[in-house]
């Protein structure tokens, strides 16, 4: 196991590498932070000026090389936008995202397995009909439509739900709800095909024969066997919640770290871009990990 | 304490938890973006401007809607010729942190926005290509120089923030302190921004004691806050999100659209083409459908209550068949009225600027441009909007909105018609020195030099397509009294909202 965590580490390390190479460059081709930055009237010297200030005239592979230096000693520039570290932007960001995915991906693992579960086990039944029909929808539903009109109902119309913001537990529910439909409807999809096939296997109908009950056969015997591609459409969701749930983020005023790296490429803000994208391609190699471990703990014929 | 207490008890924190009140003396204002930086010297900037301008950090002299020019810091001013205002600074003013203020701090204010480590936007924005100096007479007294000369430099100073002579020149403040009716308390980046009544404030007690400021993108939970009695206000809400009218108030937001055309390119070089451009446009049938009801159609590029702007103007009549005529006669002398020209749009510009452009380029093809719209993310816009022009760039046409709170169209025309101008379309000598004369000018000689430069624009040589002053929208909360102006669009005094 020892080998096998040092060597994905060390491709992780790799891919973040050519990652950061690929952003820097392309980044910089996507146009002049000075325009963006400076008023519409700037004139070219007071351009030269913000260019000079921010490094911006030096040859980009100079850039590039004291970008990589300063990468060395964990200094990753600073916001020109902000004017302050761009890693204390992106930590500020990402703290608030962490928070929302781990609290949804938890609801949803838990609900979508539970239920998934269920409706395999007596398979075209009422129950399945049902969890089948709103699953889909869920899974088809767009974000901003549902956000817009959870505020609408819960908000203004019901004055239940705050509208927007983070200050207290009722501020989450309506981001976390609006994060919890599609990824549920599409992990209780895959718990209940996977559950389907190992509920049809032999050694569920020897347990079946032996008289074994119900609720052993689902959650025991059944779902250790079923989760394995269930852990990989959890992980493979939670890493897009970890770049940032932007339309939430941004509908909400979630201060998270998807919006921020939405805002900081229309910018140009180059040190936020690279900052981000370093911050979460690193927590989603992290999480990638930890599947893995999870696959070894969960079957016992996975070696590393 | 057993599960049924322990349940009450947390129902009972998470109920005294709703975020909904508010003390009665608190206001609340929803704004449509975060703050990157509060440092006055950036003011300017809309959303800046509307937390830290005459709040925390009061200006020399303020530009009030309806009014004018009127005193600020400076209790009154005069022209000392040769460039030199002389302004008379107001006394026992201080700083919200007690320390004095006095004409020190104006020169360092001056000197801080032209800074050489920062890029302050009110210095690169209103003083590009001016050099200004300062003479302190007296700790109350300061003869401030323009090079060269600015016969409105009383007026330039209604955007000067005043900062302490002890701050940085090479740093941005990240909790600014000034002058102003309010003392700027904290800042808790991506969530709030807290000001309170500031108690030694010269101008004495307002009715709001505190503000927050928060941050939301999306226009339809702004204006939602609000209806929820989440906020108070919302400054700028989308046209589709102002349906209360009971609550929700337009008000002339200091922005003009219209076309840029390229004046040096064939066929828009000849000036028959640019007339045709403009009968071609049916400007009333925008009006309140996706224009707001509200929209004024422009006959000059700033804002109508601007000094000098040509009341006598008449827009451009909506005539399908003069413009056909136009276009045929210019074809006959061997204008390439066929070819195709480039109508650059922005997205996300304002609301419906989609549908506008698309109505703009069916209204045009209609009388046989051959035009074909492309609308571009900002950055390759102002590729297209700012000089440098591409030498092989051929016709092309690009909408932009122009903002000028300022009174005065010297904030304007240079940049949008002067040979040099930045967004330019046309070399013209004449023009050059029409807004040289009458940016030199002053009083009713001024007026009268700009409502020329008006006229030769709009009706001699029809350099653009000018085509509607723009409507905002705010919502304000029925407990406040509170109209919004034309100043609302890039700043929002707390002292002059009243409780009902």
């Amino acid at each position: 196991m020892t080998n096998f965590l040092i060597k994905r580490a060390t491709t992780s390390a790799v891919s973040l590498l050519i990652l950061v190479i690929l952003v820097f460059f392309l980044v910089r081709l996507t146009g002049d932070p000075a325009s963006l930055f400076l008023p519409l009237d700037a004139s070219e010297e007071a351009k030269e000026k913000f260019r000079e200030l921010n490094g911006l005239n030096d040859p980009l592979f100079s850039q590039f090389l004291r970008y990589c230096s300063d990468l060395l000693k964990l200094e990753f520039g600073t916001s020109m936008r902000r004017a302050e570290p761009a890693i204390e932007s992106v930590l500020r960001g990402f703290k608030w995202t962490l928070q929302l995915a781990l609290i949804t991906m938890s609801v949803v693992a838990i609900s979508a397995i539970l239920i998934g579960s269920i409706a395999a086990f007596k398979v075209g039944g009422f129950f399945d009909r049902i969890v089948t029909f709103f699953s889909l929808i869920g899974a088809s539903a767009p974000d901003f439509w549902v956000a817009i009109v959870a505020i609408v109902i819960f908000s203004v119309n019901l004055g239940w739900l705050p509208t927007s913001g983070t200050g207290t537990l009722w501020h989450w529910i309506m981001p976390i709800s609006v994060l919890f439909i599609r990824p549920f409807g599409l992990i209780l999809q895959v718990v209940r095909g996977s559950m389907l096939s190992v509920l049809s296997s032999d050694f569920v109908k020897t347990a079946r024969a032996k008289g074994v009950k119900n609720t052993v056969i689902i959650f025991v015997h059944g779902l250790r066997n079923a989760m394995l591609p269930v852990i990989t459409v959890i992980g493979d969701q939670a890493a897009g919640m970890l770049n940032g749930a932007v339309i939430v983020e941004t509908i909400f005023g979630f201060p998270g770290v998807g919006k921020l790296m939405i805002d900081s490429i229309l910018q140009r803000d180059f040190a936020v871009v690279l900052a981000s994208i370093i911050v979460t391609a690193a927590a989603i190699f992290i999480m990638n990990i930890l599947i893995d471990i999870l696959y070894a703990i969960l079957d016992p014929r996975i070696r590393y | 304490m057993n599960y049924s207490s322990l349940l009450k008890t947390a129902v009972i924190a998470a109920a005294m938890s709703l975020p909904f009140s508010a003390q009665a003396n608190d206001v609340t204002i929803v704004l449509s973006e975060e703050l990157d930086i509060v440092d006055p010297c950036e003011a300017s900037r809309s959303n800046i401007g509307r937390v830290i301008a005459q709040n925390v950090s009061e200006t020399i002299t303020e530009l009030v809607p309806g009014k004018g020019l009127q005193p600020r810091l400076a209790e009154s001013w005069e022209d000392q010729g040769n460039g030199t205002w002389r302004f008379n600074l107001r006394k026992n003013v201080s700083f919200s942190d007690g320390s004095a203020f006095d004409a020190e701090d104006i020169a360092h204010s001056l000197k801080r926005i032209k800074s050489d480590k920062l890029t302050c936007e009110i210095g690169i924005k209103y003083f590009g290509g001016i050099e200004i100096s300062t003479d302190i007479i007296d700790s109350h007294t300061i003869d401030i120089t323009a090079e060269p000369a600015q016969p409105i430099l009383p007026l330039l100073m209604s955007v000067v923030t005043v900062m302490r002579s002890s701050e940085p020149m090479d740093k941005y403040v990240v909790k600014p302190v000034g002058t102003g009716p309010y003392t700027f308390d904290q800042y808790i980046r991506g969530m709030q921004i807290n000001l309170s009544a500031n108690p030694n404030y010269w101008g004495g007690d307002s009715a709001v004691k505190k503000a927050k400021y928060i941050f939301r993108s999306d226009s339809a939970v702004r204006a939602a806050m609000v209806a929820t009695g989440e906020a108070d206000i919302a400054p700028n809400i989308a046209l589709q999100d102002a349906t209360k009218p009971e609550i929700d108030f337009s008000y002339p937001n200091s922005e003009t659209l219209y076309l840029r055309v390229d004046n040096e390119v064939a066929p828009t070089n000849d000036v028959r083409v640019r007339r045709a451009l403009n009968h071609a446009i049916d400007r009333e049938a925008f009006i309140g459908t996706i224009l707001a009801n509200g929209t004024i159609q422009a006959t000059g590029m700033t804002p109508p209550s601007t000094i000098g702007y040509n009341h006598d103007l008449k827009p451009y009549a909506f005539d399908p068949s003069k413009a056909k005529d136009l276009l045929a006669k210019a074809k006959a002398d061997g204008v390439p009225v066929e070819k195709e020209i480039r109508l650059i749009g922005r997205i996300n510009n304002f609301a419906n600027v989609q549908e506008t452009m698309e109505a703009l380029q069916a209204m045009l093809q209609d009388v046989g441009f051959n035009v074909k719209l492309e609308m571009y993310e900002v950055a390759e816009w102002l590729d297209l909007y700012s000089k440098p022009y591409a030498e092989d760039r051929g016709p092309i046409i690009v909408e932009a909105m122009h903002d000028n709170a300022n009174g005065d169209p010297v904030f304007s025309m240079f940049f949008k018609y002067a040979s040099g101008g930045a967004q330019s379309g046309r070399n013209d000598a004449k023009l050059d020195k029409m807004i040289a004369d009458a940016t030199a000018a002053t009083g009713s000689e001024r007026e009268a030099m700009w409502k020329n430069t008006m006229a030769y624009i709009h009706d001699d040589v029809v350099i653009d397509v000018l085509l509607f002053h723009m409507v905002g929208f705010s919502r304000v909360n029925e407990r406040l009294d509170f109209t919004p102006t034309i100043k609302t669009n890039s700043e929002l005094q707390l002292s002059q909202i009243a409780l009902k």
